[in-house]
């Protein structure tokens, strides 16, 4: 048996299993039983408040989710949030990635000042910056008043209009980085004869940029797009720490309402498959990105 | 003629200038926040609390970093706490006597999932990137497919499991938790680094007599060190940075980790914020450390990817 065995499995694949198992075993455990769970879960009516009837509802429970007011408030804001933080994140990424590109004195140090967001755990951003934002001891009241743009101090993280942007701001922070780090590398690839050439021919800064640089950053750029939707687009810590979704309904984004959902109502049915709707909403956006860009560009 | 030497000299300078200018935005934007973060640690809470506020310590003290090293010893009852007056920062909050051992749970688990990740994701990564076994593509789409449901989502089957096997409020808990998260990226990372490494080398090993354990040490390991590296501090950051998953898994000081401890403190509003933003400082530095201090490895290890694609 073990010799059939043998013959039918290589020295290859046999060593490759045994490599592999370790990892395998320990994803099935902490990983994949429960994703799978989490989705049978989504198929039951299943409330905490009630734990010993716990039918089988099929779909229903996704159906009540897009019937769900609040799902559809989650969604925009949501929207709003991960726009606002992919946009401005890449956008500043490439700022930042031209600089360091640039062969300067003092280069070195800036870029290990780049990684302390990077590293910074991000219940201490979410800290740090409702320091910032605080209303009367606040660091942004002060400096606006300063330079005059404000006249009298306000209530920043309770001005509706504005908490979802300024919590993207402290997410922008921690997460341009690693972003501004991937740019940088792609644009250490470029052949320096492609910008020679480019320059033989006449072209200026902006026509290098636009014609060489950008069109040679493709690949960085999706995976930074890809990577960093993913990421906002989930992003939970900073509205626990603060707003918790509010004021009122304005920060109130899917993750969010996917905790209140579970942890506060306690209907786990509901949650699980709030949670695949996300789930299945950003596998789908990140294949479209790359399928978009991949041609585009 | 006489004006062709000057016309790159005001280029240059130009240049000069417009790349301090960007230097200084640059800092500071990056380390602007963290700065006042230091600087608000560094006050008392009458200082911090003064209207406009003090930009930096008008006398630097350590005592906010003191009250969090000895609030072990220290009883706060709801008597002693109420003794000092709020505005010479004598608002210690309850549970500031958690801090050290969240501290050390922190670490400890870190370091757990540090090395464990490692030993892991190398073994992984060498079988999907070298060997051309039945299953390869299937195992790798399904690693990578781990990472796609969000987090919160994990959370409560996740409790479960965890709960079934006895292990709730433990820091073992933690540790294979976090693997999870890291353990994915890991083997992307390592694969992308695995397959820059020329076939030849490998060929050349297994010449020699070498089966793909001895590939792996001889060849793969030695030269892929900055990836290595990476992976650890990766691993590393990601566990001493994750919240959802430590505050739903853990319960108290055995096992709650350093953010958990913290989120607490400013959920609480009699905390002092001079007291919360030192808290907030020692929680830093750890990781910023380590980033800076691995750097080269980290740009190196965590991008080999990007370039491909």
């Amino acid at each position: 048996m073990l010799a059939a065995l043998h013959r039918r499995f290589g020295y290859d694949e046999r060593s490759a299993a045994l490599l592999v198992f370790p990892v395998v075993a320990v994803l099935l455990v902490v990983a994949a039983f429960p994703i799978l769970y989490s989705f049978w879960v989504s198929l039951h009516d299943i409330v905490l408040t009630r734990p010993l009837r716990r039918p089988f509802v099929g779909f229903d429970n996704y159906l009540r989710v897009f019937d769900d007011q609040r799902f559809w408030v989650a969604v925009a804001r949501t929207t709003i949030y991960t726009v606002v933080t992919v946009a401005v994140t890449t956008l500043l990424a490439m700022l930042v990635a031209l600089l360091l590109n640039e062969n300067f004195p003092g280069n070195r140090l800036l870029q290990a000042l780049l990684l302390v967001p990077w590293a910074t755990p991000s219940v201490v951003n979410g800290l740090m910056w409702k320091w910032i934002y605080d209303p009367t001891y606040g660091l942004l009241n002060a400096l606006l008043l300063k330079l005059g743009l404000i006249e009298k101090y306000r209530v920043w993280l309770g001005d509706p209009d504005l908490t979802l942007l300024l919590i993207a701001n402290a997410a922008i922070w921690k997460q341009m980085p690693l972003a501004a780090l991937l740019i940088i590398v792609t644009m250490k690839a470029i052949p320096d004869d492609l910008y020679r050439a480019a320059k033989v021919d006449g072209a200026g800064v902006f026509q290098r940029f636009l014609h060489v640089t950008l069109p040679a950053l493709r690949p960085g750029l999706m995976l930074v797009l890809v990577y960093e939707t993913m990421i906002s687009i989930r992003h939970f810590d900073l509205f626990l720490i603060m707003t918790q979704g509010g004021p009122g309904d304005a920060s109130f984004t899917l993750s969010w309402l996917i905790y209140v959902e579970t942890f506060r109502s306690l209907r786990f049915g509901t949650g699980a498959a709030m949670s695949y709707i996300l789930a299945i909403t950003t596998f789908v956006l990140s294949w479209a990105v790359i399928r978009f860009l991949g041609r585009r560009i | 003629m006489q004006a062709t030497p000057r016309r790159p000299v005001a280029p240059r300078v130009m240049r000069g200038m417009l790349l301090f200018c960007f230097s200084a935005l640059f800092v500071l934007y990056v380390a602007g926040p963290v700065a006042w973060l230091v600087s608000s640690s560094l006050q008392s809470e009458a200082e911090i609390t003064a209207v406009p506020p003090n930009w930096l310590p008008p006398s630097p003290s350590l005592s906010n970093f003191e009250a969090i090293f000895t609030a072990g010893e220290r009883q706060v009852t709801y008597e002693t706490r109420r003794q000092g007056d709020a505005a010479t920062g004598g608002f210690l909050p309850s549970g500031a006597s958690n801090l050290l051992p969240s501290l050390w749970n922190s670490l400890t688990v870190g370091i757990w999932v540090a090395v464990l990740n490692l030993l892991l994701s190398v073994t992984a990564a060498y079988a999907i990137a070298v060997i051309n076994f039945r299953g390869r593509r299937a195992t790798l789409y399904t690693v990578l497919a781990t990472r796609v449901v969000p987090d919160i989502a994990l959370v409560v089957p996740l409790f479960l499991v965890i709960r079934n096997l006895g292990l709730i409020n433990s820091v073992g808990a933690l540790v294979v938790t976090y693997l999870a998260i890291t353990v994915p990226f890991t083997i992307f990372i390592l694969i992308s680094y695995f397959e820059g490494i020329p076939r030849d080398l490998y060929r050349a090993a297994r010449i020699d007599g070498c089966g793909h354990w001895g590939a792996l040490r001889h060849v793969y390991l030695p030269l892929s060190l900055p990836a290595l590296v990476a992976a650890l501090t990766f691993a590393f950051l990601t566990s001493w940075n994750e919240f959802v998953f430590a505050l739903v898994l853990t319960q108290n000081v055995e096992a709650q980790t350093l953010p958990i401890v913290i989120s607490g403190f400013i959920m609480d509003f009699t905390t002092s914020f001079s007291f919360v933003n030192a808290a907030g400082v020692i929680a830093i530095i750890p990781p910023v450390l380590m980033a800076v201090v691995f750097q080269r490895y980290i740009v190196s290890g965590l991008t080999a990817g990007a370039v491909k694609g």
